[in-house]
């Protein structure tokens, strides 16, 4: 909805003889009717279609989300965060293995840490996320 | 005991203050011994701004600093806001995510969760034609009024029937999921904090597997926007899960915006209206407000421009009347 239709949408609400669709079921039965006209028409350009589609669809559908956020992680922008989820993890995962445990923090988790780096990865692909979903 | 030691030292000060003027005033007349009490005035004021700098500071450190009960993993990772479409001021429901957003509902969620309060009919023309979702209705069996032998039969569903349950009651549904409620999704926006947002965040936020050190209990999920992180809920949405009527590459993130979308819409439906509405009423509101001015200025300008001058009789051609 661009700002014209915004406009219009402003005037018909304004003017008392604007157009008011009914949701009822005549408007439907008269499309029904159209398209078992045009039936013919939207077969020959759906046989097109599908061809389409199945090339497109070989390759398994990717998540934006995961795609974006994976990029961002890796920026600049939030290598900060990225660095001390790493540590932590590195450290975690090593008392795990039996190196010398922090004795002010024997139960650390990395939750904190991952916080930090998902709020800001979410933050760089949010925009882009959206420019790419419909 | 403060009161008492605020008085010792104010007593102390003044006798400094007189030890001074006397030192002042000998010092005019004589060479005196006592040249060190500038020195010990100094001294006095600056201990006395030391202990009251520091009983401040002690008294902050005791009471003044905020205590956080929560640990951001009880908070939960707080959701990002997304520019949703819907949200601008002039803007409609997309209504065609809204019938994604339906599909996705129905075919995902709706094992588990509820949406009590749409019936089909608020579906006609939002998402569905009447035809549809007259289809969809008669798909579920509903209760009938009792026949003459006083037993209930089923009938197929009507335009007026609202959305069916996956569970006979809220009892059922924590039998079913180990002890947690699936909440019920026809006002769910409204009903968390973050909104759209949260729903979203939440749908789409599971890791891969949970930073290295969690422990969570069993039959919990590790969900970053979950307040506590520990959800029951499990990752549901999955890459190409549903297939799209209109072709939309049914990615997570999709499908996680349009059923997020449609769950707003079941919490708003009359959005669309109210914003419509709304700017009708700005737009009269303030074409009134204008007229009014316009109005009043209109009707008190000759009282406004009004002049009022006394001219004093002239008497016998003396002047200033004297």
């Amino acid at each position: 909805m661009g700002i014209f239709d915004t406009f219009t949408d402003m005037l018909e609400a304004a003017l008392p003889w604007g157009e008011a669709r009914a949701e009822a079921a005549e408007a439907e039965e008269k499309d029904d009717e159209k398209d078992s006209g045009e039936d013919s028409k939207e077969e020959e350009s759906k046989d097109d279609e599908p061809e389409e589609e199945e090339e497109e669809d070989e390759p398994e559908t990717e998540d934006p989300k995961e795609k974006f956020e994976e990029e961002c992680k890796e920026s600049k922008q939030c290598s900060p965060a990225k660095h001390h989820f790493d540590e932590c993890v590195e450290r975690v995962t090593g008392a795990d293995e039996g190196k010398p445990v922090d004795k002010k923090h024997p139960n650390e988790d990395c939750v904190e840490e991952f916080f930090h780096l998902a709020h800001c990865a979410n933050q760089c692909a949010a925009p882009k996320l959206w420019a790419a979903l419909k | 005991m403060l009161a008492r030691s605020c008085l010792r030292s104010t007593r102390a000060v003044g006798a400094v203050r007189n030890g001074a003027v006397n030192t002042s005033k000998r010092a005019a007349s004589t060479s005196s011994s006592e040249a060190a009490s500038p020195f010990r005035l100094n001294m006095a004021g600056s201990a006395a701004t030391a202990v009251a700098i520091g009983s401040m500071a002690w008294y902050y450190h005791l009471y003044g600093t905020e205590l956080h009960a929560m640990t951001p993993t009880e908070e939960g990772l707080h959701p990002t806001k997304y520019p949703w479409e819907h949200a601008a001021w002039t803007k409609t429901f997309d209504h065609q995510a809204l019938r994604r957003g339906f599909q996705v509902y129905q075919e995902v969620c709706s094992s588990c969760h509820s949406l009590s309060r749409i019936p089909y009919r608020s579906l006609v023309g939002v998402t569905h034609t009447v035809d549809e979702a007259k289809a969809m209705a008669e798909e579920n069996e509903y209760d009938s009024e009792p026949n003459d032998e006083g037993e209930i039969e089923k009938r197929p569903g009507k335009l007026s029937d609202y959305l069916p349950s996956p569970y006979k009651n809220d009892e059922a549904a924590r039998a079913a999921n180990n002890g947690a409620l699936p909440p019920d999704l026809s006002l769910i926006v409204k009903a968390r904090h973050g909104g759209c947002d949260y729903i979203f965040s939440l749908l789409t936020g599971y890791p891969e597997e949970p930073p290295p050190g969690v422990k969570l209990p069993d039959g919990l999920n590790f969900n970053p926007y979950f307040p506590g992180t520990g959800i029951a809920m499990a990752r549901v949405l999955y890459n190409d899960l549903v297939e799209y009527e209109d072709g939309t590459p049914a990615s997570t993130s999709q499908m996680a915006k349009d059923v997020v979308e449609f769950l707003n819409w079941s919490a708003e439906p009359e959005m669309d209206q109210r914003k419509k509405m709304g700017l009708k009423v700005l737009a009269i509101t303030s074409l009134l407000t204008a007229l009014s001015i316009w109005v009043k200025r209109y009707k008190w300008s000759p009282i406004k421009t009004r002049k009022i001058v006394y001219v004093p009789p002239k008497m016998g051609g003396r002047p200033n009347g004297h």
